[in-house]
């Protein structure tokens, strides 16, 4: 009982020390986070899900509760929402995009940003390890598994975590050109 | 007496919402939802050849199935909502439902969650994160825990799983992959257990408190993200009607996880205080009253494998498990016990599976499990308990 009512003041003042301003979501690398943040967390109990299994409404709702079990903090969380949002279309089953033709060309380096793929794969010795390594994934593997691992990433493998995300066929072929690199 | 914690910790957190108003989700142009269900499920065959009843019967071969729906409700962005109920049927077939947890979250801050209602306590990690059996790798519970399959003739010595009350979580980061986590909770703790044998704690929350002590607990833990997380927890409440006899236990576990393996473990002890009295030596008078610790001790650790590290496709869904438990519950070596439930019992447990993955959280398991028992006049003592599991298992 004395410990209890010693702890409350000490969990007080704790807390308070760690009060900051939320990060706002127009914040550029806020989806690169929520990849890391995903990758270093879903696993530490259980497969990390992929994304289309829940609507972006869904996971808004989902992501308090997983916040509460893996002692994420807000900003976290929410980053973790951002990544997750981005590999969705408003189609919960993720069918793939078809963005329109004048939209503006990505490098492949700026999807491999966009998309968060170092959250999960190590590329030039940064990145989660959730994933394989990525540097040699084209000689390892081939050109035509990567193209299909983009395209449908269960594929070969019906566990696999990775996201559907809704690629253009330009930015398949764009990704796949960083990667040779 | 009972109700000074509780008060300091709501006073705590009026006053904590007094401070800071820091919100993560502020301005979110992200696509807000109400509700969701998630939850998991399973349906599980357990052959058990060699077991038999107290009257020496056979216990039949047996189907079981479960179905754990969580229901999720954001209120707001800072408040959040949840319940688990269980629906299950057991090997007489019948159905039996329970309320798992049923609680409110408060997102105080970035770092910072008040829970309160009934939940999941935090000790340890299996009971807390880790028991779904679609992230449970194997498909019995490891020999601390008792309940949902694999008892048998070791039953587990621990069920500190879910409480009514209160809890603080915060969060520290220390740079960018270290972490601290740390719990504390106050429930209503646990009751004296019907009858007249000792070491007769209940910990489940069926009914309300029996006595004008709450427990009090938490739990600190060190993560190095992604791969280590270590942590510390202890459990201490006044269990008898009268509110004289304590019950205390402690917890360490550990959690590493790779690329394509993972170890888990936990080493458990507790400790019942409990009274009795020595026969008289003139027959109608009363003998010596004693208190005496009823201590009861257990460790597992749990290896994973993924055959997709072999680099063949056709590998990949394959993942090997392996557990290895030990209890032993015993008094503290100065008297002897003529009871047979959970007293003077050691033993040991060895689990080996194989596991299917059809999805990433859905998994059919294939698992063999041996018991034995190491001292003989315990409960069920001699008897082979091997079984085999299959086991379908879900989340969604």
């Amino acid at each position: 009982m004395k410990l209890v009512k010693l702890l409350l003041p000490l969990i007080t003042l704790t807390i308070s020390a760690f009060s900051v301003p939320a990060q706002h979501l127009s914040d550029a690398s806020l989806v690169a986070k929520g990849a890391k943040v995903y990758g270093e967390n879903c696993a530490r109990c259980h497969n990390a899900r992929p994304a289309e299994e829940y609507s972006k409404k869904e996971w808004s709702v989902v992501i308090p509760h997983m916040r509460a079990k893996a002692h994420m903090t807000g900003k976290e969380s929410l980053a973790v929402e951002a990544f997750l949002a981005s590999t969705l279309t408003a189609d919960v089953r993720n069918t793939p995009s078809h963005e329109s033709a004048d939209a503006p060309k990505r490098t492949g380096a700026e999807l491999v940003t966009q998309f968060g793929c170092q959250g999960c794969h190590q590329l030039k010795g940064e990145g989660g390890t959730l994933g394989p390594v990525l540097d040699d994934v084209i000689s390892d593997k081939g050109e035509a598994f990567v193209l299909q691992k983009l395209i449908d990433p269960k594929f070969n493998n019906a566990a696999s975590a990775m996201p559907k995300y809704p690629m253009t066929k330009e930015d398949i072929a764009a990704i796949i050109e960083f990667l040779k690199q | 007496m009972k109700q000074v914690p509780l008060y300091s910790a709501v006073a705590a957190v009026v006053l904590l919402s007094t401070m800071t108003t820091a919100n993560a989700q502020e301005d979110s142009s992200l696509d807000i939802g109400r509700l969701a269900l998630a939850g998991y499920g399973d349906v599980t065959y357990i052959s058990q050849p060699n077991m038999k009843d107290e009257e020496g019967n056979d216990i039949q071969n047996n189907v079981v199935a479960r179905f754990v729906p969580i229901f999720l409700f954001q209120l707001s962005e800072k408040i959040h909502i949840e319940a688990e109920l269980e629906f299950s049927t057991n090997s007489e077939g019948e159905t039996e439902t329970e309320l798992e947890y049923a609680n409110m979250h408060y997102f105080f801050n970035d770092n910072t969650i008040i829970t309160a209602g009934k939940f999941l306590l935090p000790f340890g990690q299996f009971g807390a994160n880790l028991h779904p059996s679609w992230i449970n790798k194997a498909a019995s519970n490891p020999g601390l825990y008792g309940g949902h399959g694999g008892n048998g003739s070791l039953g587990g010595i621990t069920s500190i799983m879910g409480d009514t009350g209160i809890n603080i979580a915060n969060t520290w980061t220390l740079g960018d992959a270290g972490r601290i986590f740390t719990d504390f909770y106050t429930v209503s703790g646990p009751r004296q257990e019907a009858g007249d044998h000792g070491g007769g704690v209940e910990m489940e929350a069926k009914k309300g408190d029996n006595n004008d002590s709450m427990a009090f607990g938490g739990r600190v833990a060190y993560a190095f993200l992604p791969e280590w997380e270590i942590g510390v927890s202890y459990y201490s409440g006044d269990y008898s009607d009268d509110g004289d006899l304590n019950y205390s236990a402690y917890n360490i576990d550990f959690n590493w996880v790779g690329s394509y393996a993972s170890v888990r473990g936990e080493i458990f002890g507790s400790t019942a205080e409990t009274e009795g009295e020595t026969e008289a030596e003139v027959e109608g008078e009363h003998g010596e009253e004693w208190v005496k610790d009823f201590d009861k001790n257990g460790w597992y650790i749990q290896g994973t494998w993924q055959a997709r590290q072999l680099g063949k496709a056709w590998l990949n869904p394959i993942e090997l498990v392996v557990r290895y438990s030990d209890i032993e519950s015993d008094f503290d070596g100065s008297i002897g016990h003529d009871f047979e439930e959970d007293a003077g019992k050691m033993g040991s447990r060895i689990y080996y599976g194989i596991n299917y993955w059809l999805e990433p959280s859905a998994v059919l398991k294939l698992g063999a499990e041996s018991t034995s028992i190491d001292n003989e006049g315990a409960g069920h003592g001699g008897i082979v308990d091997d079984r085999v599991f299959l086991q379908l298992a879900f989340g969604f």
